[in-house]
């Protein structure tokens, strides 16, 4: 009896070796967080001034032997600096480290010689590309790696810059923030700012854009005189950049795709012109229809909105808002000015860069009128600049405000 | 020590809940990709059909297991084909559990590696998930069937509640066109349903402990009930897959049902990467599936060699399992794998469970004709 007691215990004891902690474990203090990555041309960031063998120099560091001694990229990660109990007032939350290269994976990797702890890719919030590599290669090639790893979001945002990546990485925002959450969070709330393409522009729809061979769309970032601001759209046909699009281009495209929520519509007073009044959004019924007809294609979108004024720079006392008549005339005037900023849409997308952005178009086309679909589907890009496109607009203004 | 509660009958509703949850597995996560590259848009429809023909497949089972309710498919087969011909019937049987079971156990390696535990090699996760699979199967059928219960209430809703989550990410106007429907894409992709709803089988083996207690018309029933949830939820993971993803992205990933997850965000609070919760409610579905279906072997293997206990037979499978799942060491092995697992499934299904009913219809004529 004692023996069995004696060797029960030895196997617990034994057994106890297995619940020392996780195999897979990591932990958080021996982790370096990156939140945002920027990706540039090997090139891009040579600063003026800087003299061509001081330049060679950050080079060295920031780069590895290859064989074949080409650079493609400059990859930046921005690391979240992990504060300390003497260290509480650091004037910024994040450093950046870069490393040049060809292979996105490849650099990371190397970057551990750069980097104390290890780099962690799961919080990763913003991914910035610059125009010169979009212009090199496809954002499928730049995209690969990060859609790929396990360690990605799906969620992760994406944004395009005519300038460097890196600078943008390395700003530092007036409210403190780590510049990467900074960074994402400027695009959460494009449901009100309708110069900000934002809907379904991050990693994991981009991904379903390029396995559906479908035209991109993404928020352009840029800064000047250390304002950074999201503003324009880069524009992707399947994965070759194209160019940008404005942002008045870009709210026509939101308002005709009705991802609008809750948009301000300007336009000049119909009483006094040179004024101008604000319709605020509350809610819309868009509806974008194929049609075919004797083997026509034609397209309608049909725009019912609902909303406020929110915004009447007239003269109050001749402007009533009380009036129905007026709010008729207001009415009509923010219907037109809703049209005319469509039609702007319709001739930068689809007469000048003759794009049929994220596939719109070719989606409905393929969802309500398959057959036509199957006909068409091989010449749409020559097809789709012709396809006529009908607009209605109804404006209802339910409420004036807290004032007349 | 091994339970040995010894279940000498159930009910038809239980019989439903062990067809249940031998079916919806592992296969959920592993086997949708497939289908969906193969049916495409319509592959809902596909599973529709699949449903439809795999309980007509169940229904010949039942009709052969009532002409012998006192019997397993392993006692009559020999008196059906004659002892040679029993003997590759039984085999096959067999074969069908054992390859189900290799292939979810490289599949479960494989996702539980990449998503969750990325140092640890997939035989390590094999071999623990092996070593709870098996002193499961050790228990006899009155402790597993409690614990298929207890999972099908518990794990199921968890993992259906993690899932329609997803739902928030769903576009209608993904799943259009619903018309034309391309019929041979459609019947093809049913009949590959049958990785989905493999497991069935079992029903021969269990029948004995339901046939004196219920009619054929309740039971048929029943087991029709079974496989309405099951086609609901193989409807509810590929309608929320090809509305998510699109089939152009869904069939480009090895483990769509993940991405659907992951790209989840729930507004207004701090969970983020819902596919661990998934995969943690999803480990104890694939447990009581695999623990079921290695039970199901040893039964087998006890009932042909005439022993008393499934013990032996089931610790003398493990190996026999480990090294089969180990050897699956790529995609293209278990596409193989997976493909012929499908075919002996479906062979099995519709070849020679129709042949042994008409055989035994026959043989019980002859000897009715006999005796008159």
């Amino acid at each position: 009896m004692a023996k069995q007691r004696i060797f029960g215990c030895m196997i617990l004891l034994c057994l106890s070796l297995f619940l020392t902690g996780c195999w897979d474990r990591r932990e958080l203090q021996d982790r370096s967080f990156v939140l945002a990555v920027g990706i540039d041309t090997a090139d891009a960031g040579n600063k003026p001034g800087v003299k061509p063998e001081q330049e060679l120099e950050v080079k060295r560091t920031e780069t590895f032997v290859q064989p074949h001694d080409s650079k493609r990229y400059r990859l930046s990660l921005q690391l979240l600096k992990q504060e300390t109990s003497g260290n509480k007032k650091q004037e910024t939350k994040t450093y950046v480290i870069s490393n040049t290269g060809d292979s996105l994976f490849e650099m990371v990797r190397d970057m551990l010689g750069q980097n104390s702890k290890s780099l962690w890719f799961e919080h990763v919030q913003v991914i910035i590309i610059s125009e010169a590599v979009l212009k090199q290669v496809g954002l499928s090639e730049v995209l690969d790696f990060f859609k790929r790893d396990s360690e990605m979001r799906s969620r992760i945002k994406i944004y395009v810059t005519p300038g460097d990546a890196r600078s943008l990485l390395e700003y530092s925002p007036p409210s403190k923030e780590a510049g990467g959450i900074y960074l994402a969070d400027l695009v959460r709330l494009h449901t009100r700012n309708n110069h900000v393409i934002g809907m379904r522009t991050d990693l994991g729809f981009i991904n379903q854009y390029l396995d559906n061979q479908s035209n991109i769309l993404l928020p352009q970032i840029q800064m000047v005189d250390k304002v950074v601001k999201l503003g324009d759209t880069a524009v992707f046909k399947r994965d070759k950049f194209v160019g940008y699009a404005d942002e008045y281009a870009v709210a026509g495209l939101k308002i005709m795709f009705g991802t609008e929520k809750s948009a301000l519509i300007t336009a000049e007073c119909p009483n006094h012109p040179g004024h101008q009044v604000v319709f605020e959004l509350f809610r819309h019924d868009t509806i974008l229809t194929p049609h075919v007809e004797d083997g026509n294609i034609y397209f309608t979108v049909d725009i019912t909105m609902y909303g406020n004024v929110g915004e009447l720079q007239g003269d109050l006392e001749l402007d009533n808002t009380m009036d129905p008549q007026y709010i008729h005339k207001l009415e009509d005037v923010f219907a037109e000015e809703i049209k005319r900023n469509v039609l702007y849409a319709e001739k930068i997308f689809k007469k000048e860069m003759r794009v049929d952005s994220v596939s719109k178009f070719a989606y409905k086309l393929k969802a309500h009128e398959p057959d036509t679909w199957e006909k068409v589907k091989d010449q749409w890009d020559e097809l789709y600049p012709e396809i006529p496109l009908v607009i209605s607009v109804n404006i209802f203004i339910k409420n004036i405000g807290a004032h007349r | 020590m091994a339970n040995l509660e010894v279940k000498t009958h159930m009910s038809a509703l239980q019989l439903a809940i062990v067809v249940f949850v031998t079916c919806a597995g592992a296969q959920i996560m592993l086997s949708l990709r497939s289908l969906i590259a193969e049916a495409g848009q319509e592959a809902w429809i596909s599973v529709l059909f699949g449903g439809v023909i795999f309980y007509v497949a169940v229904y010949l089972m039942l009709k052969l297991g009532k002409n012998y309710p006192d019997e397993t498919i392993v006692e009559y087969a020999p008196r059906i084909f004659g002892r040679v011909g029993g003997s590759i019937v039984i085999f096959w049987f067999n074969l069908l559990f054992f390859l189900q079971i290799i292939a979810i156990f490289y599949g479960v390696g494989k996702v539980i590696t990449f998503y969750m535990f990325d140092r640890t090699p997939p035989e390590v996760v094999i071999l623990a998930l092996l070593v709870v699979c098996t002193y499961c199967a050790l228990q006899d059928f009155g402790t597993i069937l409690r614990l298929q219960q207890i999972m099908f209430f518990v794990a199921y809703s968890m993992l259906m509640v993690i899932w329609m989550t997803s739902i928030l990410n769903l576009q209608p106007e993904n799943l259009l066109p619903l018309w034309p429907i391309h019929i041979k894409e459609v019947v093809t992709g049913g009949f590959s349903t049958w990785s989905l709803y493999g497991g069935y089988e079992c029903v021969l083996l269990l029948l004995p402990l339901v046939y004196r207690q219920v009619s054929f018309a309740n039971l048929a029933k029943v087991v029709g009930g079974a496989f309405g949830c099951l086609t609901l939820v193989f409807v509810l993971f590929i309608v929320i897959i090809i509305g998510v993803l699109t089939v152009d992205n869904a069939k480009s990933v090895p483990y769509p049902v993940l991405l659907v997850i992951r790209s989840v965000e729930l507004p207004g609070t701090f969970i983020e990467r819902l596919e661990n919760y998934l995969l943690l409610a999803w480990i104890p579905v694939v447990f009581d599936t695999l623990a079921a279906q290695m039970f199901f072997m040893g039964q087998v293997c006890m009932r042909q060699w005439h022993y008393l206990d499934h013990r032996p037979w089931v610790l003398l499978l493990v190996p026999m399992i480990y090294v089969g799942s180990i050897m699956i060491d790529n995609q293209q092995v278990y596409d193989a794998v997976s493909n012929f697992t499908m075919w002996a499934g479906l062979i099995f299904s519709f070849v020679v469970v129709p042949l042994s009913l008409i055989l035994s219809w026959r043989q019980k004529r002859e000897a009715g004709t006999g005796c008159g």
